[in-house]
């Protein structure tokens, strides 16, 4: 376990990583992973960011050490595309039961590899640690070692089971076993000036392929793919790529980072969702490769590329921008970044009322303010009333967000659009931008969200849950307004750090009080972002406005 | 021959051995003057272009494929929804043998029906004698409650009176003079099924309300809070019925089921056999009269009896087969308005789970075409939904469909965004309907089990809803009415979506890299 630890204290000293980079010591000891909070709805862990990460590795078998838990309610739930092998989505687990529990499961896990060499004879077995056998202590990277030695093929520890952290620390360590195990051991036939690696992107409903024929036609060649439609040994040769895009931002910055370090590989932080962000991608991607020794001329390619498809895609969205005049979207995302989409929805003529940010670095936030101005609603937490609300009083038409928010849109009678990772249509680059587009209309104008926001016929005006809640809220509303001292009470009862309950009243006196200004005061005087460290940027926010508020009052003074 | 007694192999597998395969090629080479398959591939080919519609358009004399059956089919359909009740069919056994078979497909369930069974003398001299007999016949050996009789077109063309020959066969001593034997002429030279069930409703009414041909007095409408519910010849009378009731019940609704037959088509398998089982009683059914209002599910099933019960002083309302949210939010104000109650929590709840489970899946629906076909009010039921789920009824066709009820069916498309694109076909067949699949092609076809044709020919998937299913099980005892009823049809309408991605899409290493377990 202490490597597993040592793996994961390095992982939170991410430099790449610009949120990691404004934290003191002390708190970058504590990591970036928001400790879930007890009792709350949680999302995935360490073992599930893990699998996602790397499970789209198409000629890998996936192995999971542990009880069916693991695998059982993950087998196959991706709808990440393949071009050739299906080895990826069959399901292989250990299933340890109560005596391996007992007397160890290593010799089951060595077995079971054998199994798979035996009877399927991938190129590499990735052997994925989970909670259970890493309690009891089976030590995976001692048996894939014994195995690999055995077996004379690369059998790869993936040790991020599921107590560590979350998903996202999941998405880090699987990029860790691929930087120790993976990547620089074999060698490629042949290198070109055009070899590109692909980093954090995972193919989902086969999106990578709408963008694919575009670097093909430019002669650019994708050198790796990390991990989707991937193959073992194009990532066991990715160190001798000339340059490197990073598609999703806070999976694999690692990944991208140690590359660069240790092979000279430059990266750029790039999307192809949008059309001007797949346009400054492949730009980028020319750039570097030019800078890695790719003739010039691949420039006045790319931009004639860009050019052609640009003016392809704005004809096709055109078409739509009547039928979206006026209309106005709530974006609940995750995965997909918020701002890469902003740029997008914005192409296509709608207005957006307001984003969520949950996922989101300081530096994504910057770039939704550009985008959006100032007054744009961040959104980091909000309840189905709140969004019943927001449609309510027109301020949203539809709501585009993951899957898991599909329930809670639906039930606040919201047209919704999936754009996380259970869609099943492909939004990446020029095509994938009218498609999304495509997507929205038809989400947009289909009949059953009239039937969804209108009641029943029997129904009495005014009483229905909706009309109960919006009543509700209104009067709530209307009882701070009458009531100035209520409201000030309401503003401050705000809760600001979770884990240790602290709410903006305590935080506001104290840095009154004590004329605070860093977060760390803060912590010592209120206990504040003593926890987990998650708010430590709303801490900054309110630093920010005291420090702002306090400036005229202290010259007045004066 | 590769047949041996060991192992039986049944025609699925046998004629596909090499002998068959051989002697069938032979036969075919040297007997059957073959065609030079370039032409039968050119022909097959021509037969699915514009031009070739046209003419088949202008057809005038030919029914190809007929999406409709004849009235006495539905004669009997309503006969048996009457406890004890034994249809006699007045005309040709032969035709009776059909209607048996056809109803025993449908809802695997014996289904008892006798025929006065016309010969050729009974063609010349008329059917009186056969009458007399058969009723005779009948009362003694299947100890009915009530015989209702009905014809076939042979009684029909030579003018049989089925009242005369009635009064005459109960003088002869057939059955008794108070024995009721309702009658109704329903030639299949007029009409569909639908008229037939409208026919013979119509005449059972008649018989209990106006004095029984005149043998007993005119009963006396004294009017009741009842509500009377009849459903239409519908091929998921088993499940709709006992969903109905169900409703009915919720809603604290007192009704009678006029025409209940969803229990002799079910009949449990407990070691006895009921030629009869439930049905509206001949009480319930003369004390109809004095119901305050008539509900029928489906218009063009009861274009008769309605304005009937209507002229006995009752509020008749008709629906056309409602499906979906907004059908059955219909049906189900126009009983609370009627009953004078409100509708309680556990219907709103039982809507709002169907509106959750349109809003969860409509995404695949929306935007898709569709072809439909089969009885007029379920034609409009099932437009009505697939407008409702942002579908496209591109082509709605019904055999026994009329011009009043294209001009409903467009009224519909009009209504809605999704329907300017959709074209209705009355008084076509399936061959019409062929031609619509490959000239103006779209990506389902509802319709009954000789859709499965279409299917195969033009190869557009089918959605097996309608009236005859003999080629899947069971189906008949879901209901399609009702909120729990749309869900059904919602959840069939999704199977099929989903099974043709699945299929498009399962070829190894070639187009499985979308074959997702999440859809």
């Amino acid at each position: 376990m202490s490597s597993l630890s040592a793996t994961i204290q390095d992982v939170f000293n991410e430099p790449g990583c610009g949120k990691n980079a404004n934290k003191s010591e002390a708190e970058r000891k504590k990591g970036c992973t928001k400790q879930l909070q007890p009792g709350g709805a949680a999302g995935g862990c360490a073992f599930d960011g893990a699998k996602i990460a790397l499970q789209p590795l198409t000629d890998v078998a996936h192995l999971i050490h542990g009880p069916i838990a693991c695998e059982g309610n993950s087998w196959d739930n991706r709808g990440a595309k393949s071009s050739g092998s299906n080895i990826w989505r069959t399901g292989f687990t250990t299933d340890i039961n109560e005596t391996d529990v007992v007397f160890g499961g290593e010799k089951r896990l060595f077995k079971a590899i054998r199994e798979i060499i035996e009877k399927y004879d991938p190129p590499a077995v990735f052997v994925y640690q989970t909670c259970v056998p890493a309690m009891i202590g089976d030590d995976i990277n001692a048996v894939c070692k014994a195995a690999k030695e055995k077996f004379g093929k690369p059998v790869i520890p993936v040790n991020s089971p599921g107590f560590v952290g979350p998903k996202n620390l999941g998405n880090k360590l699987a990029g860790e076993a691929l930087l120790e195990h993976v990547i620089g051991t074999e060698e490629p036939e042949y290198t070109t000036p055009y070899d590109l690696n692909i980093i954090g992107e995972y193919n989902l409903a086969g999106e990578l392929w709408q963008v694919k024929p575009l670097l093909d036609e430019l002669g650019i060649r994708i050198f790796s793919s990390i991990s989707g439609d991937g193959r073992y040994k194009e990532v066991a040769y990715s160190h001798r790529a000339k340059a490197a895009m990073m598609v999703c931002s806070k999976a694999m910055i690692n990944v991208a980072r140690k590359m660069e370090e240790r092979y000279g590989i430059p990266f750029f932080e790039g999307s192809f969702y949008g059309i001007e962000d797949s346009s400054d991608s492949l730009r980028e991607i020319a750039r570097l490769l030019i800078e890695r020794g790719a003739p010039e001329e691949l420039m006045t390619r790319t931009e004639a590329v860009i050019a052609r498809e640009e003016a392809k895609a704005w004809a096709a969205i055109a078409s739509y921008k009547p039928r979206f005049k006026g209309k106005k979207v709530l974006l609940i995302t995750g995965g997909v970044k918020s701002w890469s989409v902003v740029a997008a929805l914005q192409e296509a003529g709608l207005e957006l009322v307001g984003t969520s940010v949950k996922k989101s670095t300081k530096e994504d936030k910057e770039r939704i303010k550009e985008l959006m101005g100032q007054d744009a609603h961040m959104i980091d937490d909000m309840t189905p009333r709140e969004m019943y609300k927001m449609l309510k009083d027109a301020k949203a038409d539809i709501m585009l967000s993951g899957g898991r928010s599909q329930f809670i849109a639906l039930k606040a009678s919201m047209p919704w659009l999936d754009i996380n990772q259970e869609r099943h249509h492909a939004y990446m680059g020029y095509v994938g931008m009218v498609k999304l587009v495509e997507e929205i209309d038809k989400a947009l104008y289909n009949p059953i969200w009239e039937q969804v926001r209108k009641a029943a016929p029997w129904e009495v005006a005014g009483t229905n849950w909706q009309a109960v809640a919006m009543a509700q809220m209104d009067a709530e509303a209307a009882a701070l307004a009458a009531d100035p001292v209520a409201a000030e009470a309401a503003r401050r009862a705000k809760k600001i750090c979770n884990c240790k309950s602290v709410d903006l009243g305590t935080i506001e006196d104290a840095v009154a009080a004590h004329r605070l200004i860093d977060v760390e005061g803060v912590r010592t005087h209120t206990n504040a972002s003593g926890g987990c460290g998650a708010c430590s940027e709303r801490i900054d926010d309110i630093l920010a406005s005291v420090a702002m508020t306090a400036v005229p009052a202290l010259q007045a003074a004066e | 021959m590769t047949q041996n007694a060991d192992h039986v192999l049944d025609h699925l597998e046998l004629f596909r051995g090499p002998e068959y395969q051989q002697m069938l090629a032979n036969k075919k080479k040297m007997f059957e003057n073959p065609r030079d398959p370039a032409e039968v591939e050119r022909v097959r080919e021509w037969a699915k272009t514009p031009e070739y519609r046209e003419l088949n358009f202008a057809r005038e004399a030919l029914t190809v494929n007929p999406a409709k059956a004849c009235q006495p089919l539905g004669a009997v359909f309503a006969a048996v929804g009457f406890e004890g009740t034994i249809p006699f069919v007045h005309g040709s056994q032969g035709c009776v043998a059909y209607y048996r078979s056809h109803f025993s497909r449908h809802f695997k369930e014996p289904s008892s029906c006798v025929s006065s069974s016309m010969t050729e003398d009974a063609a010349v001299f008329g059917g009186l004698n056969n009458m007399i007999d058969g009723l005779a016949n009948t009362y003694a050996m299947y100890k009915p409650k009530m015989i209702a009789v009905s014809t076939t077109c042979m009684a029909e063309v030579i003018g049989d009176d089925l009242n005369a020959f009635i009064k005459t066969a109960k003088e002869k001593g057939s059955v008794p003079a108070e024995y009721d034997v309702p009658f109704a002429h329903t030639p299949a030279f007029v009409g569909s099924h639908v008229t037939g069930y409208d026919n013979v409703m119509k005449g059972i009414f008649e018989h209990f309300w106006d004095g029984k041909a005149r043998t007993a007095p005119v009963l006396e409408r004294v009017p009741n809070e009842k509500i009377n519910f009849i459903g239409g010849f519908d091929g998921y009378t088993v499940g709709n019925l006992r969903e109905v009731k169900r409703l009915l019940g919720i809603m604290g609704a007192d009704y009678t089921i006029l025409g209940d037959n969803s229990d002799v088509w079910d009949t449990p398998t407990d070691g006895e056999f009921r030629m009869y089982d439930g049905g509206t009683t001949l009480e319930d059914a003369a004390n109809a009269l004095h119901a305050k209002a008539t509900i029928s599910m489906q218009e063009y099933s009861t274009e008769k009896t309605l304005p009937f019960i209507a002229s006995h002083g009752q509020e008749v309302v008709a629906f056309n087969h409602p499906i979906g949210v907004a059908g059955t939010d219909a049906f189900l104000m126009a009983v609370s308005r009627i009953i004078g109650k409100e509708i309680p929590e556990e219907l709103a709840r039982e809507r709002g789970r169907l509106v959750d489970a349109i809003a969860d899946s409509s995404a695949h629906i929306h935007g898709k075409k569709f072809a439909i076909y089969g009885d007029p009010d379920l034609c409009l039921g099932l437009a009505a939904f697939l407008l409702e789920l942002g579908a496209e009824p591109t082509h709605v066709l019904a055999t026994n469909g009329s011009k009043q009820w294209a001009e409903k069916v467009q009224a519909l498309f009009d209504s809605s965004p999704f329907g300017q694109n959709c074209h209705v076909y009355p008084g076509k067949d399936l061959w019409h309907m062929r031609s619509l699949l490959f000239t103006d092609p779209v990506d389902f076809l509802i319709g009954n089990t000789y859709g499965k044709y279409l299917e195969r020919d033009t190869g557009t998937p089918l959605i097996r809803i309608g009236f005859p299913i003999f080629d899947r099980h069971h189906h008949h005892r879901y209901p399609v009415w009702g909120y729990q009823g749309g869900m059904n049809v919602l959840v069939w309408i999704l199977d099929k979506i989903f099974d043709e991605i699945d299929k498009n899409t399962n070829v190894p290493s070639k187009t499985d890299y979308s074959f997702d377990i999440i859809r």
